[in-house]
């Protein structure tokens, strides 16, 4: 996975995007535009230094781009895993103690392992989600079981959105590490 | 300065279990008034301030950009029609970012709050998610579907953008 790229060590190697299929159906529509969102994710830290990918490059924001990567693997985990098909696996990186640690905690971890095990997760992600028939399935785990608890449909567009939102902030991030911007 | 009367948003989360269609028309409500929010409480001066350079990004330029955004894509793509002429480029820049100066941010709110109304009676005009746009800007006429949910995501990065703008102007955060 490492390659030289604009004569330094680059972690994370550019990857192919693809936009959304314009004219199909719900399902394949939010499958694609999710992965659209992930793989933006993916561009944005690519090409980059371990050094780079922990930078705090935005004060007096403690977001990075190798804390980004650590968040949405526990993003994708807690909707995925935890919540959708009610597995019991626990956060990666943050604790009831130290709830900020997915982002105030990359200097303990070389970030292509954090880029490894995210994509670890969306694959997980990929394959829990495709084991559901329908868009319209609760999911299998709420707070209160009397409470109303959100379809897998919502599911998919909150993480479209979540990964948009923080893909605004990797555009940033990534300007300001070596000015490369782009949508 | 006195602060720009940009109301404090009331933001209402999508529902958990609706059909698709209103999902997607509450989301996008949601990242709409999450912009309103994001450039709340703030002086024309802040408005305008691009505070994460070198981006030419502001608060002002994101309202603007979103303005034509909404008529790009629900009048002339949707709907096939003529959006009126704003922000225009005088010498070839991007001009939704800069020249700034040109129009006060209370204009600037009004213009995009029309602009989201009509976005909704435009989208509200066509039976179904599965209709396909009147015209192609690059590629096939995309489905309402397909341009509903690429709204979601512009304005979802773009608030992204607005998140890091406010905290470097006031140092407020929120999701």
């Amino acid at each position: 996975m490492y390659r030289r790229q604009h004569g330094r060590l680059a972690l994370i190697s550019e990857p192919q995007r693809i936009y959304s299929p314009e004219t199909a159906p719900e399902r394949a529509t939010l499958d694609g535009a999710l992965d659209f969102q992930r793989e933006t994710l993916a561009w944005k830290c690519s090409g980059l230094s371990g050094e780079q990918l922990r930078e705090r490059s935005v004060p007096p924001s403690h977001l990075s781009l190798a804390g980004l990567l650590r968040h949405m693997t526990e993003v994708e985990r807690g909707w995925f895993a935890r919540t959708l098909v009610g597995e019991d696996r626990k956060p990666l990186y943050y604790t009831q103690e130290r709830p900020d640690d997915d982002f105030d905690g990359v200097d303990s971890q070389d970030p292509l392992e954090s880029y490894r095990l995210w994509r670890e997760e969306c694959a997980e992600s990929r394959r829990l989600a495709a084991s559901c028939e329908s868009l319209d399935q609760i999911v299998a785990r709420r707070r209160n079981p009397a409470d109303p608890a959100p379809s897998l449909r919502w599911v998919m567009i909150h993480m479209i959105e979540e990964y948009a939102r923080h893909n605004g902030h990797a555009d940033l991030l990534r300007e300001r590490l070596d000015g490369a911007t782009g949508e | 300065m006195s602060s720009i009367t940009i109301k404090e948003s009331v933001r209402t989360e999508a529902p958990f279990d609706v059909a698709e269609r209103p999902m997607l028309e509450s989301w996008l409500d949601y990242h709409r008034e999450t912009l309103a929010w994001k450039c709340s409480g703030l002086t024309a001066d802040q408005l305008k301030e691009r505070s994460v350079a070198p981006s030419r990004l502001s608060l002002l330029g994101l309202l603007r950009h979103m303005t034509k955004v909404e008529w790009f894509w629900f009048g002339r793509i949707l709907s096939g029609a003529d959006p009126p002429a704003l922000y225009v480029s005088r010498d070839g820049h991007e001009p939704d970012f800069e020249d700034l100066d040109d129009s006060p941010p209370k204009d600037v709110y009004s213009l995009w709050e029309t602009a989201t109304a009509e976005a909704r009676r435009f989208a509200a005009a066509v039976d179904s998610l599965d209709q396909r746009a009147q015209k192609n800007p690059w590629m096939e006429p995309p489905s309402l579907r397909w341009i509903m949910l690429h709204m979601i995501e512009e304005y979802a990065r773009h608030n992204g953008h607005a998140d890091f703008l406010r905290e470097c102007i006031d140092g407020s955060t929120g999701d």
